[in-house]
């Protein structure tokens, strides 16, 4: 009788322990990203006010002792109306869509390389890439505006080549912001690369060869086709810290450099409207979140499909 | 058969170094056209660098590869008549059955129809109708085994290599599949070059094998002669199970020879087919020619040796006993159950050994 009890006793604390493990992943992102989420997502419906905060408040005690809900939706209808988000947002998507195709076609070769050296070399090469990581990232893009400045670097390089004879804009410019984000970027576009091309079966690609495919037949039949997980996470990796990028468009960027990172910062800090930013902050997520959310919902789908 | 057909594949002193390691070791070999042929040896025999010479995925360091009479040694591998089945087979993993055979005819350019017929022709020789769209995960392994074959083998190879063939699949499993590879390649009439490392597989198949060692052939022959009359100590303990026992020579003439054999109970005479000149030989006695009996052979001029039996296994089919010899040396028998009745001879019993005398081989080192 008492073994029976004790043995369910274990169980039961082996069961707590398993739930324990499984609630801490919950319990952070309850307390990091869900919570944060309710609170910018309460202000998005509130109104601004001059005030300490300056929004109004979700609950109004009225006087008979009673409690009324204060919402508003004019702040995301407001982002509608005003035409400059808008076009805001699209820029932003537009320049992180380009800066990730840059980075990807920066970052595979680099990580194919990396991938198929030896050993040693390989260790060294990994420990190259995550160098920068070490000096602050604020740091690493003041000193582009250092080699991008019209009596910078590259423009006295090429004066003193004499290929130009008038220093080239390149500060405060589109151009800049891409170089400034793929520079930044490259490493998250690497890393996840590398490890699934170190993954790929070299015996593939002599099957391929034996049956007739030369060399770039082999990478486009073989390796290109099973580096597409690694490709889309390291798209994933760049696309979306880019398109909510502040400091780069800031320090590198012209004035008409719009990213809806700079939009939203201005809102907060410029104008005081914590509600209309707030609102940008909330339709920026959604606008990131859906189409992932779609994107793996499908291929789980087709995975299932595949197997069944 | 013409010259050309009997040195359908040859092998001109070819050897393959990585760095320090000498892979394979100065190696000739001449394979016939239509051909079985396995090379047989341990791992880091270099068997299996040699097959990848023959495919054109390593080149040699030093010789040359002839196949049907055009140099091959730097032909790249995709412009070779040749194609190789991999150990683990090597399945494009993101191809679907029909994808990964129809590869070597979508690189060579066919066009559709072309393929999809010779692609469900190659699925039926395979006996795999119906698997076309499965994908390599939702394979068992003999049927991954079979999609590989049909892989390289749709190109319509002068040589198809195989490399382990049959080591991912279990015994039951391997025992069919070599027979039906033997049916394919009776039916497609394509020299086929095996590598393995087992030893049974090799004597099934093989209309002949080379034995590896140490990047070198050191017996090529067909599996009756290799086992029946091997060169060396080391092929005859590699094929099977055999007994070594030493002997010291004592008289030896041209044709004769008599050695002194002490677990086989003092001297025996023998035909002197190895000439060499040493004193100390081995005499190798398969178990399956020594036979066993609890009785004493009354037969006059019969030698035998008694012993006491040490050790046995059943196995079904047959029994293996390890019987210790009054000299002290361990020989191993094996004897055929032929009757169903409960095993005779077991622990501890007093037993007498007797064999033919052509059995006994005599091998220098």
């Amino acid at each position: 009788m008492s073994g029976l009890l004790v043995q369910t006793n274990n169980s039961l604390r082996e069961n707590l322990w398993r739930y324990f493990f499984v609630a801490i992943p919950y319990i952070w992102l309850l307390l990091f990203f869900l919570a944060p989420f309710v609170i910018v997502f309460k202000i998005s419906l509130a109104d601004p006010i001059i005030a300490q905060p300056p929004f109004t408040p979700f609950f109004n005690e009225s006087s008979d002792g009673g409690f009324s809900i204060y919402t508003t939706f004019d702040n995301f209808r407001y982002l509608f109306q005003d035409s400059l988000y808008f076009v805001t947002y699209l820029n932003s998507v537009k320049l992180a869509f380009i800066a990730t195709v840059f980075t990807l076609l920066i970052g595979y070769p680099i990580a194919y390389g990396i991938a198929r050296s030896p050993q040693p070399t390989r260790n060294i090469l990994l420990l190259l890439v995550v160098i920068p990581f070490w000096i602050s990232f604020l740091l690493r893009v003041y000193s582009w505006m250092g080699i991008l400045k019209t009596n910078g670097l590259i423009n006295g390089f090429l004066l003193w080549l004499g290929l130009i004879d008038q220093p080239l804009e390149l500060l405060y410019t589109d151009t800049a912001v891409y170089i400034g984000m793929v520079y930044s970027y490259l490493p998250f576009m690497i890393l996840p690369l590398y490890a699934n091309l170190v993954k790929l079966d070299v015996r593939l690609l002599e099957a391929a060869s034996d049956l007739g495919a030369k060399r770039w037949q082999g990478f486009l039949d073989v390796t290109l086709p099973l580096s597409i997980p690694g490709i889309i996470a390291g798209c994933l990796l760049v696309f979306i810290p880019a398109i909510g990028e502040y400091v780069i468009p800031s320090l590198l960027g012209g004035a008409d450099t719009l990213m809806i990172g700079r939009v939203l910062f201005d809102e907060f800090f410029l104008n005081r409207d914590w509600p209309v930013a707030s609102a940008v902050a909330i339709v920026l997520l959604l606008l990131l979140v859906l189409p992932i959310v779609y994107f793996q919902k499908k291929q789980a789908q087709e995975n299932l499909e595949a197997a069944a | 058969m013409t010259d050309s057909d009997q040195k359908f594949i040859e092998i001109k002193g070819v050897s393959k170094n990585f760095g320090e390691v000498i892979a394979v070791d100065n190696v000739d070999l001449e394979i016939k056209k239509g051909e079985l042929f396995s090379i047989l040896g341990a791992s880091g025999s270099g068997k299996t660098t040699l097959l990848r010479i023959l495919a054109g995925l390593e080149v040699p360091s030093q010789g040359s590869v002839l196949i049907d009479g055009v140099d091959m040694t730097t032909v790249a591998p995709y412009d070779r008549p040749v194609n190789i089945m991999f150990q683990n087979y090597a399945l494009f993993p993101h191809m679907s059955v029909f994808e990964n055979i129809a590869y070597g005819l979508k690189k060579e350019g066919m066009e559709k129809e072309g393929i999809q017929e010779k692609v469900e022709r190659m699925l039926a020789l395979v006996k795999l109708e119906g698997y076309e769209n499965r994908k390599p995960n939702q394979l068992s392994g003999g049927q991954s085994q079979r999609v590989a074959l049909a892989r390289s083998l749709i190109k319509e190879p002068k040589v198809l290599l195989l490399d382990e063939p049959m080591a991912a699949l279990d015994k039951k499993l391997r025992q069919s599949t070599q027979f039906e590879l033997m049916d394919i390649h009776y039916e497609l009439g394509i020299t086929f070059v095996i590598v393995t490392h087992d030893q049974e597989e090799a004597m099934t198949l093989s209309d002949r094998i080379a034995i590896m060692e140490q990047g070198q052939f050191v017996q090529i022959g067909s599996p009756n002669l290799i086992y029946e009359n091997p060169k060396s100590k080391f092929v005859a303990d590699f094929l099977g199970n055999i007994n070594l026992l030493e002997a010291t020579v004592t008289e030896q003439s041209d044709d004769r020879i008599v050695v002194k054999c002490e677990a086989l109970g003092g001297e025996l005479e023998l035909n002197n087919q190895d000439q060499s000149n040493t004193s100390q030989m081995t005499v190798a006695l398969r178990p399956e020619k020594v036979m066993i009996e609890k009785t004493m052979p009354t037969e006059n001029e019969q030698k035998f040796v008694k012993g006491m039996v040490e050790d046995f296994g059943y196995f079904g089919n047959l029994s293996i006993y390890r019987v210790r010899t009054e000299s002290n040396h361990i020989i191993q028998v094996s004897k055929q159950n032929r009757d169903r009745v409960e095993q005779s001879i077991k622990w501890d019993d007093e037993v007498y050994l007797t064999w033919e005398n052509e059995s006994l081989m005599l091998l220098g080192e």
